[in-house]
């Protein structure tokens, strides 16, 4: 839209300039022919002026009209000059062959009228008043055709400058309107694609906020989460957490992410939270309930490009041990209490691909050990540069924040908003689960 | 039959057709005028002949030398009478506009009685029509 703005804008300025310019043209040149139209009348109102000389010599015989006829004679000529130019200029062809033809009459006058009459004053004058009258009827024959030639010269230029004003003001206006109407349009689009796309994410986030993401309170641990939404002209993806008590000893513990974005990644957090904790609660072994849901998931979910990594662990507070399954959720890792970082490895394909079985693994965690899972948001993170985190990068970022799991969990959201400028292209989650060594019971002591 | 319609022929001949013939002139016979010509030239050419007015109107400078002599000068305000009048008759060289040929007899001055043709722009009403 800004685009159409600017080209009105530049349709506008472009069309007064090309208008004044056209006009300031035109008016030079009816300035040129008002200019030749005066001096013609200059010239007419000298040929009389000398005629009268003529006469007034011959009747008085006074030296002084002899020296007004030169002088009047000398500016004739100037004037023609000056008209001829004027009517070469415009073009005026006809205008100057009768310009031509009215100075040869004048000089044939003075070498057959005025030079005579100058010479004997005292002539019988009937012949010569005669032939006088007969050059003044020619020469105003002349002086009335360049006359015409200029005045249609002078309403040619006024139409030509109506019409110059009219075409530009026309064809300015019509621009001026089909981009005013496109940008309207393009406005009017544009509003209601933001208006969809705000009502698809809000939709989407409150589906998010129902389904995704609870961190239940768990004996001998503590529990940080954080969740980042990518910018918000994106649409949300599919990330989805949980913490959830099986018995009084065992949690489950997930973490996926679903391939796409927008409602159906949203909805389809819901069905891999509820599924997966209906599964747990029949079953303990994280490889079995992987291999469980990813056949629910292939019967369920009729789109093939959707396909979800996922990390499924039962811990037990207890004992501190960790049993996993991971159906290609490289994000999950072990922060041990002396500050090594541990990667905790795939044991599978992820869900939604392939029937595959996956690998339970088993872990111990030592007092204070923390288990933070992240979704891809964090290894797939760029810099202002471009380059991505990768795991190792995670893994730095991790052990260098706050051991507490929330504060740990918000620190690498931080860290990784400001690793990209403020500009997050995809969503993150992080859990983050810090256990402690169950205490002694006092009866036991 | 044959006896009404020649009467009605020669009435229209005899009082119609003049009409027509000076419709659009702006001067009829017996009407008094003075003559003059422009503002910047008042003098008035009388011709011999309506047919020399017209080859002076619409001739060439080189052909003035030969009709010249069959022109006399008058003086502006000339009083004159109209004799005839031919519409549109001189057809300039250079403009569409045409003048009528107004033949008058002059009333005063040098060329008191002489007759001749002038331009119909060369003419003032003395009585308007």
């Amino acid at each position: 839209m800004t685009a159409f703005l600017a080209i009105a804008v530049v349709v506008a300025v472009q069309g007064a300039f090309a208008t004044r310019a056209s006009l300031a043209q035109t008016f030079a040149r009816q300035s040129d022919i008002v200019q030749a139209q005066l001096a013609l009348e200059e010239m007419r109102r000298l040929q009389i002026d000398a005629e009268s000389s003529v006469r007034g010599y011959s009747l008085t015989r006074d030296p002084f009209y002899v020296q007004q006829y030169a002088n009047v004679e000398a500016q004739f000529d100037q004037h023609a000059a000056t008209v001829r130019a004027t009517l070469s200029g415009a073009g005026l062809t006809g205008a100057v062959r009768s310009l031509d033809d009215y100075i040869a009459l004048q000089r044939n006058w003075r070498t057959k009228i005025a030079d005579p009459l100058l010479a004997h004053p005292g002539k019988d004058v009937t012949l010569i008043d005669k032939r006088n009258k007969a050059f003044t009827d020619f020469e105003n024959r002349s002086v009335q055709l360049i006359r015409t030639s200029l005045a249609d010269a002078n309403d040619r230029l006024a139409r030509t400058a109506q019409e110059q004003v009219n075409v530009n003001a026309y064809s300015r206006a019509f621009w001026l309107i089909v981009l005013g109407l496109l940008a309207i349009l393009l406005n009017g689009f544009r509003s209601r694609l933001v208006t969809e796309l705000e009502e698809e994410r809000t939709t989407t986030e409150t589906l998010q906020r129902a389904f995704r993401s609870e961190a239940a309170p768990l004996p001998n641990c503590e529990v940080g989460s954080a969740y980042l939404a990518a910018s918000s002209h994106l649409a949300v993806g599919g990330d989805v957490f949980d913490v959830y008590r099986l018995s009084d000893t065992l949690a489950l513990i997930f973490i996926a992410d679903v391939s796409g974005k927008g409602v159906d990644a949203a909805v389809l957090t819901a069905f891999i939270k509820f599924t997966i904790r209906g599964i747990a609660l029949r079953r303990r072994d994280p490889g079995a309930m992987l291999a469980e849901f990813n056949t629910a998931f292939s019967q369920t979910v009729e789109n093939p490009y959707l396909f979800v990594s996922m990390f499924v662990g039962v811990l037990d507070t207890e004992t501190l041990a960790l049993r996993y399954a991971s159906a290609g959720h490289d994000s999950a890792f072990i922060r041990r209490s002396s500050g090594m970082m541990q990667q905790l490895a795939v044991t599978g394909p992820v869900l939604g691909v392939m029937e595959e079985p996956f690998e339970t693994k088993t872990l111990h965690l030592e007092d204070m050990d923390t288990l933070v899972l992240a979704t891809d948001g964090l290894t797939e993170a760029r810099d202002r540069s471009g380059k991505q985190l990768q795991e190792a990068g995670a893994m730095r970022l991790i052990g260098a924040s706050n051991a507490q799991p929330q504060l740990l969990a918000d620190e690498v959201v931080a860290k990784v908003r400001t690793l990209g400028g403020n500009e997050l292209r995809d969503d993150l989650a992080v859990l983050a689960i810090r256990v402690h060594e169950a205490e002694a019971d006092d009866e036991e002591v | 039959m044959k006896r009404y319609s020649a009467l009605l022929a020669l009435v229209f001949v005899v009082f119609a057709a003049p009409r027509i013939v000076h419709a659009e002139c702006h001067l009829r016979s017996g009407d008094k005028i003075v003559l003059y010509g422009t503002t910047d030239d008042p003098d008035v050419f009388i011709w011999d002949s309506r047919f020399r007015l017209r080859d002076y109107a619409g001739g060439s400078f080189d052909e003035m030398n030969a009709l010249l002599p069959h022109a006399v000068l008058a003086r502006p305000g000339t009083r004159a009478v109209v004799e005839s009048c031919v519409s549109n008759f001189v057809q300039s060289k250079y403009f569409t506009n045409t003048d009528d040929a107004i033949g008058v007899r002059i009333l005063n001055g040098p060329l008191n009685g002489q007759r001749g043709w002038v331009l119909g722009s060369s003419t003032r009403g003395i009585r308007p029509r």
